[in-house]
């Protein structure tokens, strides 16, 4: 039956009933807790390294995210680890959960629509996120100023806040994909354990089988090999299949906006390097526009994701 | 053996010589001669003077002389000298000369004029008898000449100029000579030894010797194009010399470059053309003539100029041309360093300017355009597929 008046009535209820429910659930606090303990781990760490830094750096609190000193890896590194799990932690059982617990034809016998209960989930659980990377943003800030008293410049402050949201958008990929999981598979196990597979599939497998595929299908040329280059058709092929990652994708947004020396994240012919002054930092606008095309396609692949959940759940048969 | 023919031989030179000397004087002059070689002198009132004689014995017995001088005036004081001390007679052996001297002590106050003085040897024979002609006379005056080997010297500002400078004495004594050079204002002079680096500022010259002296000229490096004049003075008690000299000052042009207003950084979209203005400054002190303006860019980009050269530049002018800056297509945003050049015959500067490449925006419209087509399948989605 096609349904009469908008499609968001009662999105409001919904979302706000999902972040009441996800704040107060024993698994977000782990989740938030496991992360705090190492944003304070990290921050520490690199703050005792980069007060043994004598070198004058314009972006020095940016290096709050990206120092890393043995054996803890540096701050956006666990961000990109932990951030898929805290997604797929909240999101997994959204549908299939409802569904198994006989409460989603209780919940749609209210006047609220199928669109408003997904659209409230997803951005329920968005906003969830959302305020734990703020909070965890605002303690590395402030654990930045407390530990080397210098106040970050308007460009870092800047920058950060970029790759604030866009953390947000990485984890609404994985939010979504999470989503779709939990509406096509009944089970919450099977979704979780497709979900999570799939996450260590793209962060771990896919960039090594891209390297591997991309030499299949363009061989090296042996005259590069022999200058100790890469084939430029095999590396332009290896990024392009990386790239179907989110992790890679996420990963080269990180780069260019916390190292603002970042001039390309393509492979350069040294014939584009020729005059260039190396080491001179780009304006915030040259580095968002570098990595514009990531960006654009992590948003884009949450809103597919999500579009493909939601055209499934609008077909399914949700009475138990 | 040998060194004792050696010495035999050195003996019998010397014996030679000896025997030649004394064969001097010609075969058929004999007897004993008083002689002087000036026998007529020209002394200064107050100072003291010699003659020197010669009593010389051609080929006869040795004999004593007695020394005697008439017709000194009153106040003068005449005494023989020979060997170093005063003597009464002489006695030259056979075939040998004694020289002696008869020393003039003349009085500050005595008159001008020419007295005749006698010397007088009297011995067994006639007495030899020498007039000698004593004029007083006031002191010649003193005099200096100087001249130049090269007088008229040429070069830039930056060189500095040499004159050979030679100095005649031609007074009758020896004179300390100082020197002096006048030159325009801010030149810098200095005298040196003609070979050598000490200066100096006084020589002593030889009476009717003649002395050679450098004098280097530095102008100041502001000095502007044109010709200078330089004297130079050597001065003795009181008579002094000129030497006028000449320098011409062949001026350089000196070329600097700068952004307008000392900016030398510009922004510039990847393939776009970007005018940044140029001033060429003339900081030089001749004009600068043909100016030709080069940039060397990345590979790919493009710098041309706006005109393309600068056919004068006057000194302490500038000009400002337009530098049009094309970066690639292909450049990747970030700085990029472009040298510009300006060189006028064998003169040039350089500047570094810094380019920020910016890359086009028309990719992020696309992103744009990407995510408004993904929220309107989502649209559609909704409106398609929404149900109760």
């Amino acid at each position: 039956m096609q349904r009469e008046g908008s499609a968001f009535n009662g999105l409001g209820v919904v979302m706000l009933k999902e972040l009441a429910d996800h704040l107060t659930s024993i698994r977000f606090i782990i989740l938030e807790l496991i992360v705090m303990l190492i944003a304070v781990g990290t921050v520490y760490v690199a703050s005792q390294q980069i007060k043994d830094t004598v070198a004058e750096d314009p972006f020095l609190f940016l290096k709050f995210f990206t120092t890393s000193q043995e054996p803890l890896p540096s701050f956006i590194f666990w961000l990109s680890l932990l951030v898929p799990v805290m997604s797929i932690g909240l999101a997994f059982d959204s549908v299939n959960g409802e569904y198994n617990r006989r409460t989603l034809s209780r919940i749609l016998s209210q006047p609220i629509y199928r669109d408003a209960l997904l659209f409230g989930k997803f951005l329920g659980a968005l906003m969830t996120l959302a305020i734990a990377l703020v909070v965890l943003w605002l303690l590395v800030m402030g654990l930045g100023l407390l530990f080397i008293g210098i106040p970050p410049g308007g460009e870092e402050v800047a920058r950060a806040f970029v790759f604030l949201l866009v953390t947000i958008v990485y984890a609404g990929v994985w939010l979504a994909l999470a989503l779709l999981f939990s509406i096509v598979f009944r089970s919450a196990a099977t979704a979780a354990l497709a979900t999570l597979g799939l996450w260590l599939f793209f962060y771990v497998i896919w960039p090594v089988l891209a390297g591997e595929l991309s030499q299949i299908i363009v061989p090296p040329d042996p005259r590069y090999a022999a200058l100790g280059l890469q084939t430029p058709g095999t590396v332009v092929l290896e990024q392009f299949l990386a790239r179907l990652s989110p992790s890679t994708l996420f990963g080269e947004i990180v780069v260019a906006l916390l190292d603002p020396t970042t001039r390309a994240l393509g492979p350069i012919y040294l014939s584009q390097l020729q005059g260039a002054v190396l080491g001179a930092p780009l304006p915030l606008g040259a580095s968002v526009l570098i990595a514009w095309p990531q960006i654009v396609g992590l948003v884009a692949a949450t809103i597919i994701l999500f579009v493909i959940g939601y055209v499934a759940f609008q077909r399914q048969e949700v009475r138990a | 053996m040998r060194y004792g023919f050696i010495a035999a031989i050195a003996a019998v030179a010397v014996a030679f010589a000896t025997a030649a000397n004394a064969q001097d004087a010609p075969k058929d002059v004999k007897g004993l001669y008083l002689t002087s070689d000036y026998p007529a002198v020209t002394v200064r009132p107050g100072e003291t003077s010699t003659v020197s004689l010669q009593l010389r014995n051609y080929d006869v017995a040795p004999e004593r002389l007695v020394l005697s001088v008439s017709g000194v005036p009153t106040g003068w004081t005449a005494t023989f000298m020979g060997g170093g001390q005063p003597i009464g007679a002489v006695m030259p052996a056979s075939d040998s000369n004694v020289s002696l001297e008869l020393r003039l002590d003349v009085p500050k106050n005595a008159p001008n004029g020419t007295e005749h003085l006698m010397v007088t040897a009297t011995g067994g024979a006639a007495p030899l008898q020498l007039p000698i002609d004593v004029t007083l006379a006031k002191d010649l005056p003193a005099k200096l000449s100087v001249n130049a080997e090269l007088p008229e010297l040429r070069g830039t500002s930056k060189s500095s100029f040499e004159y050979t400078l030679s100095i005649k004495n031609d007074s009758g004594k020896k004179l300390t000579v100082s020197l002096a050079a006048q030159a325009p204002h801010d030149f810098d002079t200095s005298f040196t030894e003609e070979y050598g680096t000490q200066e100096v500022n006084a020589v002593p010259i030889d009476a009717g010797q003649s002395k050679n002296v450098k004098l280097k000229v530095t102008p100041p490096n502001t000095a502007a194009a044109g010709s200078y004049h330089v004297t130079a003075r050597v001065s003795a008690e009181d008579t002094s010399a000129t030497a006028d000299l000449g320098l011409a000052i062949t001026g350089q042009p000196k070329l600097e470059l700068s952004g307008r207003e000392g900016l030398v950084s510009t922004r510039a979209a990847a393939g776009a053309q970007t005018t940044v203005p140029v001033v060429i400054t003339n900081t030089g002190t001749a004009p600068a003539e043909d100016v030709e303006l080069s940039g060397s860019a990345p590979n790919g980009w493009k710098v041309t100029f706006n005109p393309t050269s600068v056919d004068h530049i006057a000194p302490d002018q500038n000009k400002e041309v337009q530098a049009l800056i094309t970066p690639t297509d292909k450049a990747i945003a970030g700085d990029y360093v472009t040298t510009i050049t300006a060189s006028a015959r064998g003169e040039s500067a350089s500047t570094d300017f810094r380019v920020t490449v910016t890359t086009s925006t028309m990719w992020g419209i696309a992103g744009v355009g990407i995510i408004g087509i993904a929220l309107l399948v989502m649209v559609g989605a909704v409106a398609r597929f929404g149900r109760r």
